[in-house]
């Protein structure tokens, strides 16, 4: 008997420390995460900022308008247009960044010196360090008009091309520019999944007569399908990431009506403009529309290929 | 006993290397393109006469950023965050993802939910801004350090990593008497080295790169992180280059604000050094350490 009391407080004391240990980051998120979820609710209120002792005091002083933002929400020409462009880039991004990635992967994997591979690999992560502001001024020296890429088009006999300020242009510009900055380190996974493949499979496919391309495709494609089928419906689940900080630093006025998305549109709405509800609006509906597309894209993940990010 | 290759293999690891030469080279001419401008003189710059290699060789850009005083406050003040920054972030994701990787915790599953909460649904940026403006920390270093300090996807990464680890060291040292805090310092961390070093980088890298914190809550110049003053010259000069299409260019006031080509290349490459510096670690570690994360079913 006094064996397992002994045991018990124990396992109680076991428990405490490691308790303990949770507290410092339950405080964190609670006031860096839930508490502007909580804030969200001025989306139905007429938010007013000297309502309360202070900003957040405000909170919870302004006066409920209901759905007075919403409503105004949709009559703006504005959102409807950062709503578009957001699914347009983010389309674009998926449709060409994903693939690439496997293809890259598939054929880094083929290069035989270990060297070479390495340093291959080494310059094509490289980018993916760089911040979307070094980023987006090299890419504003190299594209603008005097910048030697609109001295090649030149050269060769194309007229030049303003790269940030033609609307039917720019949001290629934004989606090349990602592809460039990320597509290399986006092959890690699949090498990753790749180098967990058997080689037992490719010697029988040798046997087999295969070529070099028939094993790519008939061996090493296969074997990696579920990763590829789960990071593209994790992918489709951030579909209203359309890059934030990239658009941020890459747009001007003169493409808003092809290069503004739904975060760009909220900051300068809300901080821009100080319109707090109006943007909190804006925000949230972003936040609702996120939820349901992750949510259903991870039950969907795991329900199809036992694989989920939780 | 090396086998012969035959042609057509060599013929495909030949386009092979030189498609993937090709890639790399399209990585690396913008950063060469934008050093040589750095060294080159305006003019040559402005003439759009410089391609891979300095025209009108000069290194005054250089002296000139190096002994602007808004560069160089800047920049300590970006190397105050990370450092601070990824501290606070390795201790605080530590603390969480221990008592989170160990089975036996009792509502483990409910801490992990409150926790995977916050990836999933977040308050938006206005009612962020709100609570940082409360909390009276516009334009002071902590609206730069706290808010990035804790990434739940880091947390998950690293608590995957502890489960990984082997328990009969743990069991073994538990019989010894050893308790939760000895488990933590004496065998969880030191055998987590790779990963905690990959996380600490990523955390690092992030707090280095990151001009959104800046932008939203710091309008003082003498908090303004570095990423945040690249930022500004490029919206400026984006902002000068259409007013200069528009015809609305005010020389009165835009002359002072215009920052030449090569002293803005010269910026640039100055900013990209501790990223360069801690790159070749960043490679060593982070295959590691990511593919932990990734692979897990």
């Amino acid at each position: 008997m006094h064996f397992t009391r002994k045991k018990r407080s124990l396992n109680v004391n076991k428990s405490l420390s490691m308790y303990a240990l949770l507290i410092p980051g339950i405080i964190f998120i609670l006031i860096f995460n839930y508490l502007p979820m909580y804030g969200a609710l001025i989306a139905f209120k007429d938010y007013n900022i000297f309502a309360g002792n202070n900003p957040i005091d405000a909170i919870f002083k302004s006066e409920w308008v209901g759905f007075k933002y919403w409503r105004q929400l949709w009559a703006e020409s504005g959102f409807r247009q950062a709503f578009r462009n957001t699914l347009i880039i983010s389309a674009l991004k998926i449709g060409i960044g994903f693939p690439i990635p496997i293809l890259l992967a598939l054929f880094i994997n083929e290069i035989r010196g270990i060297v070479y591979k390495r340093t291959v690999q080494t310059v094509l992560y490289l980018p993916h360090f760089m911040s979307w502001a070094v980023i987006g001024s090299l890419l504003l020296s190299i594209l603008g008009t005097t910048g030697p890429v609109n001295a090649v088009l030149h050269a060769l006999g194309f007229g030049g091309v303003k790269f940030f300020m033609d609307s039917s242009v720019f949001p290629w510009v934004l989606v090349i520019s990602a592809l460039w900055k990320e597509a290399g380190w986006n092959t890690i996974v699949y090498l990753a999944a790749i180098a967990g493949v058997s080689p037992d499979l490719y010697e029988a496919a040798t046997v087999d007569g295969a070529s070099r391309l028939q094993k790519m495709y008939y061996v090493t494609l296969p074997s990696i399908a579920s990763t590829i089928m789960m990071l593209l419906i994790l992918r489709l689940g951030n579909l209203m990431a359309a890059g934030f900080d990239q658009v941020l630093v890459m747009y001007n006025p003169t493409v808003y009506a092809t290069g503004d998305i739904i975060d760009t549109y909220v900051y300068r709405i809300g901080l821009g403009q100080l319109n707090f509800s109006l943007g909190t609006a804006v925000g949230l509906f972003n936040s609702i529309v996120s939820l349901i597309l992750v949510t259903t894209s991870n039950l969907f993940s795991r329900k199809t290929f036992g694989r989920s990010i939780w | 006993m090396k086998k012969k290759l035959p042609l057509r293999e060599k013929i495909f690891q030949f386009v092979n290397g030189l498609v993937f030469a090709i890639l790399g080279l399209t990585m690396l001419l913008p950063f060469i393109n934008l050093l040589a401008k750095s060294l080159s003189s305006e003019t040559a710059v402005l003439a759009g006469r410089v391609g891979l290699w300095p025209v009108g060789f000069q290194t005054g850009t250089y002296r000139y950023v190096l002994t602007e005083p808004q560069f160089i406050r800047s920049f300590c003040n970006s190397v105050l965050i990370t450092i601070c920054g990824s501290a606070i972030a390795m201790i605080l994701t530590c603390m969480v993802a221990y008592p989170l990787s160990r089975g036996w915790l009792k509502g483990r599953k409910f801490f992990i939910l409150i926790f995977v909460f916050v990836m999933l649904f977040n308050g938006g940026m206005v009612p962020t801004y709100l609570l940082i403006n409360g909390l009276h920390m516009l334009n002071t270093y902590w609206a730069l350090i706290l808010p990035p300090a804790f990434s739940v996807y880091n947390m998950i990464l690293l608590k995957n990593f502890f489960e990984e680890l082997p328990e009969s060291v743990e069991e073994s040292a538990r019989l010894d008497g050893a308790g939760n805090m000895d488990i933590l310092f004496r065998i969880v961390l030191p055998m987590s080295l790779p990963a905690i070093a990959t996380i600490g980088l990523f955390y690092a890298v992030g707090f280095w790169n990151n001009y959104m914190g800046g932008v939203m809550y710091i309008t003082d110049p003498g908090y303004k992180p570095l990423q945040q003053y690249l930022y500004e010259l490029v919206t400026e000069t984006q902002r000068l280059q259409e007013d200069m299409i528009t015809g609305d260019l005010n020389l009165d006031r835009d002359a002072i604000n215009m920052v030449p080509d090569a002293i803005r290349a010269a910026t640039i490459m100055l900013s990209s050094v501790p990223i360069m510096l801690v790159y070749p670690f960043l490679q060593k570690y982070f295959v590691k350490g990511l593919v932990v994360g990734s692979v897990k079913g």
